[in-house]
């Protein structure tokens, strides 16, 4: 909306055509790369919003190192990033590079038009890291699983680092490639298999959600079709209680009250039903990401862990016993003086265990300690 | 008592017993609160001696030779004191309605105190005061402090609170008691299942009888030889011996009955209550060879106080000196990591 009004109103202000305006702004979009580089050495920071798209960087100051037009003589301007970090509008690359690779205007270095990527920063040295760790990332994929000892997964990590940090600042550049390509040659397949591991995870994670949204969306189904059942249910028991009002001749209001109980039991066992149902598929979806996310097995606990002898062999309890102490106790139906959870059993468990307890400790001799 | 462990046979119920420790065996009575007769003499003997030989140089330090004419109590006469007091937690348990249970749990306490402290340190008349203020609240019996202490004469807060820390450190902080009133109750629940039925009527009786020898075995040192269960035991045999024994027998400790009767022995003997007069004496001469440190009001006493105000003090300056260097350095919260250790070990008395 909001590009579709400027370009108006730069069309406006310049007092031309505004449809030939947007036409060669969506040519020259047509012929300028986009954010699919074919380009194997040029990896665009770009980094992408939920959605997938790469958020471009903008901003009003922009202005064509190059050509030096600025947004204010061109608002459709538009600085694309070369492969050696410096920027320039689209109409130079169109002027510089279409008839073949050519020198950069800034850096002297060979660029063809297809390596230009958009920016997502407005720091190109960050655009830089970015890009760079992302390309060292797809060449470096080894994981933990694959070095026997963790000094050795180590010291890998330490020189993934040293030839990220060569790459973004510059030094010894045709050196670090050469450590990549022999890298590279080395372990292709490793690296195949790794690619491959990750690129099945992330079709695992796809397909989870899929699962998940197409449950959600059944339930969600389930809801409205028994929203819609009881609705019946309820229309129906309406007209039989007319029916019934008008052909019985017995009381009215007990005919109301008995097909209002009905009406309640019914409605109690439909939400019942339905709060099952809901309750059973969540269950079983919070099951599944459990099942996937969980690799610590689940022990259960225990609160204690010392086994004691409770003297449970010495002694049998009787269902009652002549007790005048705890008879007021006992008496008391309602519980009035006893605290919550008492039993008088218990009482008289302990006491019984406490009879037998220790009968046969031999009592100590000697000076000697125990 | 939630553990609710049924053996299935009686063979697992034999291995049960073998792998696993009794309950009793697992409590701080069992562990840290039973001797041998020898040992028992041995601790308060070594106590008793210590505690002259402390006083004694006390005593020498104010006025040298003062201590050459007075008379220390013996261990034996010690007890015989703290006897008279447990006689009196029974009275005031009397007066104030508490339930059997506080009463003996603070008479253990009592007792155990003086197997860690002496009479001539901390008088049983204070000290009986805490252990049965102690006692109802671990016991689930609580009173409020003024509602205990008002109902005692010249007794303030203060005197119970003051030593309440001290009978609670003496006892290692082990308030759980296994007591013998509750072990009898049960051989008298337990007796009702006899094979051969006793009259209700002579139960009853003997039960009655027994309660009495258990107040009596509460004035004594059984509790620190033997399990209260046996003790409960002698008492139903001192009530009814016939009927102690036929129970034993169905319990299969007959075996047991030598142990028995040691207990009820030693019940009938020490479980005399000491004449007022000996006491009187005794506490009479107590007043001579108290420990001046603890006499409220005198030279030791004073000197005493003025030490700890003294080594206060010192520490005090020294809590100064550290706060005034660690603001010069910049920093109020001191520069050096190693600082710490020093400044936690001052924090852990006063603090």
């Amino acid at each position: 909306m909001s590009s579709a009004g400027r370009s108006n109103a730069g069309g406006w202000l310049r007092g031309s055509a505004i449809r030939k305006g947007t036409s060669s702004n969506n040519a020259s979009r047509s012929l300028t790369p986009q954010v699919h580089s074919t380009s194997s050495t040029v990896f665009g920071g770009g980094v992408k919003d939920p959605s997938g798209r790469t958020s471009e960087f903008f901003s009003m100051d922009d202005q064509c190192p190059v050509c030096k037009s600025d947004r204010y003589l061109n608002p459709k301007l538009r600085l694309l990033v070369s492969s050696c970090y410096h920027k320039m509008c689209e109409s130079c690359i169109d002027r510089l590079f279409t008839l073949g690779p050519a020198p950069c205007p800034i850096c002297n270095k060979i660029l063809r038009k297809l390596a230009f990527i958009p920016q997502t920063f407005e720091d190109l040295s960050v655009e830089k890291e970015v890009s760079v760790r992302r390309r060292i990332a797809k060449e470096f994929n080894k994981r933990r699983e694959d070095f026997p000892i963790l000094r050795v997964y180590n010291d890998y990590l330490e020189m993934v680092e040293d030839i990220t940090f060569n790459l973004i600042n510059d030094i010894d550049i045709p050196e670090t490639e050469a450590r990549i390509a022999a890298y590279r040659k080395e372990n292709a397949a490793l690296t195949e298999l790794n690619t491959q591991r990750d690129q099945a995870y992330v079709q695992a994670l796809k397909e989870q959600e899929e699962a998940e949204k197409r449950e959600r969306q059944l339930r969600a189904d389930e809801l409205r079709r028994a929203e819609e059942e009881e609705r019946d249910a309820r229309e129906n028991e309406r007209r039989e209680l007319i029916d019934s009002l008008e052909r019985s001749d017995a009381d009215a209001a007990r005919l109301v009250r008995r097909s209002r109980a009905d009406a309640l039991k019914r409605a109690a066992a439909r939400t019942a039903a339905a709060s099952q149902a809901v309750q059973q598929s969540s269950a079983m979806l919070l099951r599944n990401r459990a099942a996937q996310s969980s690799t610590v097995p689940d022990v259960p606990h225990v609160p204690l862990q010392d086994d004691w002898y409770a003297y449970d062999d010495k002694y049998t309890m009787r269902e009652t016993y002549v007790d005048p102490a705890s008879e007021a106790v006992r008496r008391d139906r309602e519980g009035i003086m006893r605290a919550g959870g008492y039993r008088v059993e218990e009482a008289w468990e302990r006491a019984l265990r406490s009879a037998v307890a220790g009968l046969e400790v031999t009592p100590l001799v000697g000076l000697e300690p125990s | 008592m939630a553990v609710e462990q049924v053996p299935s046979t009686p063979v697992d119920a034999a291995n049960d017993t073998l792998s696993k420790r009794p309950l009793y065996e697992g409590s701080t009575q069992y562990q840290h609160w039973r001797f041998s007769p020898e040992q028992l003499h041995k601790t308060r003997e070594v106590l008793n001696t210590d505690a002259i030989a402390a006083i004694r140089s006390t005593f020498e330090a104010d006025s040298p030779g003062s201590s050459s004419d007075i008379q220390f109590l013996t261990y034996e006469e010690e007890i015989l004191l703290v006897k008279l007091y447990v006689t009196k937690i029974t009275q005031l348990c009397g007066h104030f309605r508490f339930p059997e249970e506080v009463e003996a749990t603070a008479i253990s306490y009592l007792k155990r105190f003086y197997l860690k402290n002496t009479v001539m340190d901390w008088h049983p008349k204070n000290v009986m005061l805490t252990a049965l203020f102690l006692a109802t609240k671990t016991t689930n019996h609580p009173i409020s402090l003024e509602a205990y202490t008002s109902n005692i004469p010249r007794t303030a807060p203060s005197d119970v609170l003051d030593l309440e820390f001290l009978v609670a450190q003496s006892l290692a902080f082990e308030f759980a008691v296994w007591h013998v009133h509750r072990a009898l109750w049960g051989i008298w629940l337990d007796a009702q299942d006899l094979p051969i039925p006793v009259p209700p009527e002579r139960l009853q009786q003997a039960y009655d009888s027994a309660l009495q020898y258990v107040g009596t075995s509460r004035i004594t040192d059984a509790e620190f030889l033997f399990t209260p269960s046996q003790i409960a035991l002698a008492c139903l045999s001192l009530a009814d011996h016939d009927l102690a024994l036929r129970w034993a027998t169905a319990k299969g400790v007959e075996a047991n009955m030598e142990t028995i009767e040691k207990v009820a022995i030693m019940v009938t003997r020490d479980g005399v209550v000491p004449s007022v007069e000996v006491v009187r004496e005794i506490d009479r001469r107590l007043r001579l060879c108290k420990n001046p440190e603890k006499v409220v009001g005198s030279k030791a006493y004073i000197a005493k106080l003025a030490k700890v105000e003294r080594e206060a003090e010192v520490k005090r300056a020294r809590k100064a000196e550290e706060i005034r260097k660690a603001m010069e350095d910049g920093d109020p919260f001191g520069s050096e990591l190693n600082d710490g250790a020093r400044v936690i070990a001052d924090l852990d008395e006063d603090d």
